[in-house]
């Protein structure tokens, strides 16, 4: 099979989707919505088809099984994200850009795809820009209101930020050794001061793009401002894919000053807990709720990077599986109700379950699982992370990470208190989800409870992490 | 590790432009006049307040002509290599002038082209 499948697929309905738009007279936007899932899931399923690892470009291109993998589960949720949003683009202020959206939405996929390929710093660089870019326009998706409008603007301007912070990094990482591909830079590595700063600028830049601590400030209000569906893609597939390549850079590239970034990791890990935590507590607007829910999400992945192991990949990947579940399934439910209501705040959700018993349930098993309650797939996520941590000697760090899981455990207890315990005099009124949405959600509920049950996925990737570093 | 290269590096990096700033203000002749301070704008001084709303068709037609202008740059090395290439290398150029076609079909559709 071709090595270069999961972009050329994407590539090519993205070009199928682009000529139907074109043709497609305005009244009839809506039309374009079934063909781009049907699409979608058809090269989800292609994808998981063996493929052959191989180098392209003279190394610019790499595709192991593990990113093959890796690109299937970023499909699986953009097939999700893609059946939740149809709620939210038969509205009327979206009727004639629906298309626009998948397109956008597609583009920013085939960017984490070479982005998670890249066997060279260029590359890498090439695919974060067009995986970030597309997605500021899609948080102005609603660009009459003024707060989607502000969360497109800040998206650029971090994202340009920290585009300029991580190329500095890049190039005294290419003035020091005098190359761009991976394979060439990681024996040249080492530790001299200018590669040390030149490791802190990149880091510095990645932490922007996964929203890790001292760079979080961005987070919320873009969280907030975007639609609902954006935010969800935002908060899951973007933050996956660059943790993913994070961890892959941190792990081939930098694996001989392995001990200094361990260090950086240690600290950036708990204030990215702690903080995203404590900020979580007070939030009432949903959106930011789970924006800040999502930092510290950031956090405990980053417990699976520090101290190099095989362990330590596999636990990233699986639990990056998992969240993707679990927090589209949260993010599914604010969206149908915010479409449907336009209400977002934790008070509204009072009393939820006695006319929306279904939505209410969905909520509360995601909310369940992002806090790792035990049948549910979140448990896992969680305890593989801690594991890996325990393993490399990182006990205090452990210990600190339980702590903040047991708050956790009480911001996300609040909302479901607040749905199932809470009375209210004016609850949210019966709504009616269109099959779409039903879709999405039981989608989401399956992965989080099979997940939970099937050690054989934990162990395939386990398999395929072997020997990547 | 050394540590104190890394603060020699910010120091002399900072010296370096802050010298350059203060000894230019120093060095550099300085002359002001009512004619020096006016803005160029083709020779006229604007009338009323600078801070208007721009058409934003102005925008679109800049990054239509920038997506065009960005493509002559990939042109340029294509040629170079087609010959030995052959084949191959006319078939890439052929899908990715199908791909920008489709983009400015794309433009044109939506009316981009077109000045209100």
């Amino acid at each position: 099979m071709l090595i270069m499948r999961h972009e050329l697929l994407l590539i090519a309905i993205t070009v199928i989707l682009l000529i139907v738009e074109i043709f497609l007279p305005n009244t009839q936007k809506h039309k374009i919505i079934l063909p781009a899932i049907l699409l979608m899931a058809a090269v989800t399923v292609i994808g998981f088809f063996p493929g052959t690892p191989g180098v392209l470009f003279g190394g610019m291109f790499q595709s192991t099984q593990l990113t093959m993998m890796f690109k299937n589960i970023l499909n699986i949720g953009v097939l999700i994200v893609f059946i939740q949003s149809v709620d939210w683009l038969k509205q009327d202020q979206n009727k004639e850009k629906i298309s626009e959206f998948f397109l956008l939405m597609l583009a920013t996929l085939i960017g984490m795809n070479y982005m998670i390929s890249s066997g060279d710093f260029l590359m890498f660089y090439i695919g974060l820009e067009l995986a970030t870019i597309p997605v500021a326009a899609l948080a102005a998706f609603e660009r009459l209101k003024e707060k989607s409008a502000e969360a497109g603007v800040k998206l650029i301007f971090s994202s340009a930020l920290s585009s300029g912070i991580l190329l500095y990094g890049l190039s005294m990482i290419y003035g020091t050794t005098g190359t761009m591909y991976f394979a060439d830079v990681a024996p040249l590595i080492t530790g001299v001061p200018l590669q040390v700063l030149a490791f802190i600028f990149f880091f510095a830049g990645m932490a922007f793009k996964i929203s890790l601590v001292p760079f979080h400030l961005w987070t919320a209000d873009v969280y907030e401002g975007a639609p609902v569906n954006v935010t969800s893609y935002l908060s899951v597939i973007s933050k996956g894919a660059a943790v993913f390549i994070f961890t892959i850079i941190l792990y081939t590239v930098f694996s001989k000053i392995a001990v200094m970034w361990s260090d950086l990791i240690y600290v950036v890990t708990i204030l990215t807990i702690t903080v995203g935590n404590l900020f979580a507590l007070r939030q009432q607007n949903l959106k930011r709720f789970l924006a800040f829910s999502s930092i510290a999400q950031a956090g405990f992945i980053l417990l699976g990077v520090i101290g190099q192991s095989q362990l330590g990949m596999t636990t990233v990947i699986y639990f990056v599986l998992v969240y993707i579940f679990s927090n589209l399934g949260a993010f599914g439910v604010v969206g149908i109700i915010s479409n449907r209501t336009g209400k977002e705040n934790i008070n509204d959700y009072d009393g939820l379950y006695r006319t929306n018993p279904n939505l209410s349930l969905v909520m509360m098993l995601a909310l369940f699982s992002l806090a790792g309650i035990p049948p549910l797939a979140g448990f896992f996520g969680k305890f593989f992370l801690f594991t890996a941590a325990a393993k490399q000697g990182y006990y205090i760090l452990v210990l600190i990470a339980l702590i903040n899981t047991i708050i956790s455990l009480y911001y996300y207890l609040l909302v479901i208190k607040a749905m199932l315990l809470n009375n209210s005099d004016h609850p949210i009124a019966k709504i009616r989800s269109d099959n779409y949405t039903r879709l999405g959600l039981l989608i989401c509920v399956a992965g989080m409870v099979i997940i939970g049950f099937t050690s054989s996925i934990y162990e395939m990737v386990f398999n395929l992490s072997f020997g990547l570093y | 590790m050394s540590a104190e290269s890394l603060i020699l590096f910010f120091i002399v990096g900072a010296f370096l432009v802050g010298f350059a700033i203060v000894f230019s203000i120093f060095v550099a002749p300085t002359s002001t006049n009512p004619q020096k301070a006016e803005p160029y704008e083709c020779g006229i001084p604007t009338e009323g307040l600078t801070w208007l709303q721009f058409n934003v068709g102005y925008y679109l037609f800049a990054i239509i002509f920038l997506i065009f202008d960005v493509e002559a740059v990939f042109i340029f090395p294509w040629a170079v290599v087609m010959k030995e290439m052959g084949m191959i290398a006319f078939v890439e150029i052929v899908i990715f002038f199908f791909v920008l076609g489709l983009g400015l079909l794309y433009a044109w559709k939506k009316g981009a082209l077109k000045w209100e």
